[in-house]
């Protein structure tokens, strides 16, 4: 996502997902990152289902291995997606963090 | 009308950095007509299946491209559905002669992919995902192991299962000189390898890989004057019998059901349906095994085996070359032990599918192949296409 146009497009979107809460349905460690994210590695990525039957892909953030398990609780925040691009706009998204 | 598979070639498919786009899609191209008797002048079209060629070499316009490299001023088009770019291809050019618009059609599918660092490769292969995975930082192999991880809780699917899936495909590979490899493999070899994104591990995934795949197909009206094809008559004319494409949503999240490809079952299901066979009738089959779990979810969602029980199945040999009595599942040794350079696979696919069916696989011959199988998966399961082959 590194046009501020579309990054700006999509804030609405991300306001309207931040503080909603799901639980984990699969994790996985992404240990060999794509471009952009190599600062990040190693982190997992879960899928989550949130209450209303719908589901979220998102980076897990603030976390312990522990955490890595099916039914573990999440919560929905805004984080800087990557390195800020060519324009300098600080690209900021979804992630989730654990719940206790 | 019949379609009839007229000419086949394959490059070999691996880390070929002396080879351009250009001299792959000759290649395969230049077999496929001398296969088939055919010259250039006789083809009425050019389908091409690829889906890296803009993001990585800044060339889209590839239909165009290749008409002009290969001396044609005919129709041509990029057809692109991901890694399903091939099978798609294959399946654009059948509907033209199905439609009567053209009667002499060439695949070609290609992909060059090792010019570039593996990291802008796996950038641009999550092309083929949402916007919500590439944001989260997701590779195309984590989206394949976030399906393993609901698999194995789900019905004890485990990792040394998977691994067989990599062990059988490299014993395949390892009789096909075109395979990108011809190493064995153990299943403690693949246990061993680095995690890439648990719990999928380096042998678990199937390659970055150059090549090109060429097929014409034809139809029952005879589309050339006086030139004599090889499709005309007898024990070795192949038939594509049926020809299904079935679209599921793009990323893993919005999914019905995390334990199957929807898409795969949906393409299946129609594709036995225009063939008025069914799984069982099915002696050889290639399928999309861009991961190991991958080709446990195919050979269930194509009905093979029960929800559950393929990798069981897998690493008891049920599917090997030498072992099996019923089907035997990627002779040619799958994306896994063959390459995967993604739009050519599902050309590729159909050319080995061809082997089988006219005898002439060598070391990799099917015993009595009659009936064949290609399977093409684009994304994490979002497009899927199903061709059935009859001699």
């Amino acid at each position: 996502m590194s046009s501020p146009v579309k990054i700006w497009r999509n804030q609405k979107e991300v306001a309207r997902l931040v503080g909603a809460t799901g639980v984990i349905v699969s994790w996985t460690i992404v240990r060999v990152p794509p471009a952009d994210y190599g600062d990040q590695a190693p982190y997992p990525v879960v899928l989550l289902s949130l209450g209303n039957g719908k589901r979220l892909t998102a980076q897990l953030v603030d976390w312990e291995p522990r955490h890595l398990k099916h039914g573990q609780r999440v919560v929905t925040v805004i984080r800087r997606v990557t390195q800020p691009n060519t324009d300098d706009v600080i690209p900021y998204g979804l992630k989730v963090k654990p719940l206790s | 009308m019949n379609i009839y598979v007229a000419g086949v070639a394959t490059t070999k498919f691996g880390e070929l950095w002396d080879v351009s786009p250009r001299m792959l899609a000759r290649e395969a191209v230049t077999g496929a007509l001398s296969d088939a008797g055919l010259s250039v002048g006789d083809v009425d079209a050019l389908f091409v299946g690829n889906m890296l060629s803009g993001l990585l070499g800044r060339q889209e316009h590839l239909g165009a491209f290749f008409a002009e490299e290969l001396g044609m001023k005919t129709p041509a088009f990029k057809v692109e559905g991901a890694c399903a770019s091939g099978g798609l291809a294959l399946h654009n050019a059948i509907n033209s002669i199905l439609a009567g618009q053209y009667a002499t059609v060439l695949v070609l599918g290609v992909e060059k992919m090792t010019d570039h660092k593996p990291e802008d490769v796996a950038t641009a292969l999550m092309g083929a995902g949402s916007d919500e995975e590439r944001a989260a930082g997701a590779t195309f192999p984590g989206l394949y192991a976030l399906l393993a991880r609901v698999h194995m809780e789900e019905y004890g699917t485990t990792e040394e299962e998977m691994a067989s899936v990599a062990v059988k495909n490299h014993e395949h590979a390892h009789l096909n000189p075109n395979a990108q490899f011809q190493n064995l493999l153990t299943v403690e070899h693949v246990m061993r390898s680095s995690k890439i994104t648990d719990p999928l591990k380096l042998l678990d995934c199937s390659p970055i890989s150059d090549g090109a795949s060429a097929i014409i197909v034809t139809g029952d009206k005879r589309p050339f004057g006086q030139t004599q094809g090889r499709q005309e008559t007898g024990k070795n004319a192949i038939r594509i019998v049926a020809s299904a494409v079935a679209t599921d949503t793009l990323g893993l999240a919005q999914r019905k059901s995390l334990t199957e490809l929807r898409a795969t079952r949906e393409a299946a299901d129609r594709a036995y349906a225009q063939a008025g066979l069914g799984p069982d009738d099915i002696d050889v089959s290639e399928v999309h095994d861009c991961f190991t779990i991958a080709e446990i979810f195919a050979l269930e969602d194509l009905g093979f085996f029960r929800k559950g029980s393929a990798a069981a199945q897998i690493t008891r040999g049920s599917v090997s070359l030498g072992q099996s009595k019923r089907l035997v599942v990627n002779p040619s040794g799958g994306l896994k032990g063959c390459g995967h350079p993604v739009g050519a696979t599902g050309v590729k696919q159909v050319v080995e599918l061809t082997e089988q069916l006219r005898g002439t696989a060598g070391k990799r011959q099917v015993p009595r192949a009659r009936v064949a199988l290609a399977h093409n998966v684009g994304g994490s399961g979002a497009t899927a296409v199903v061709h059935i082959l009859k001699r």
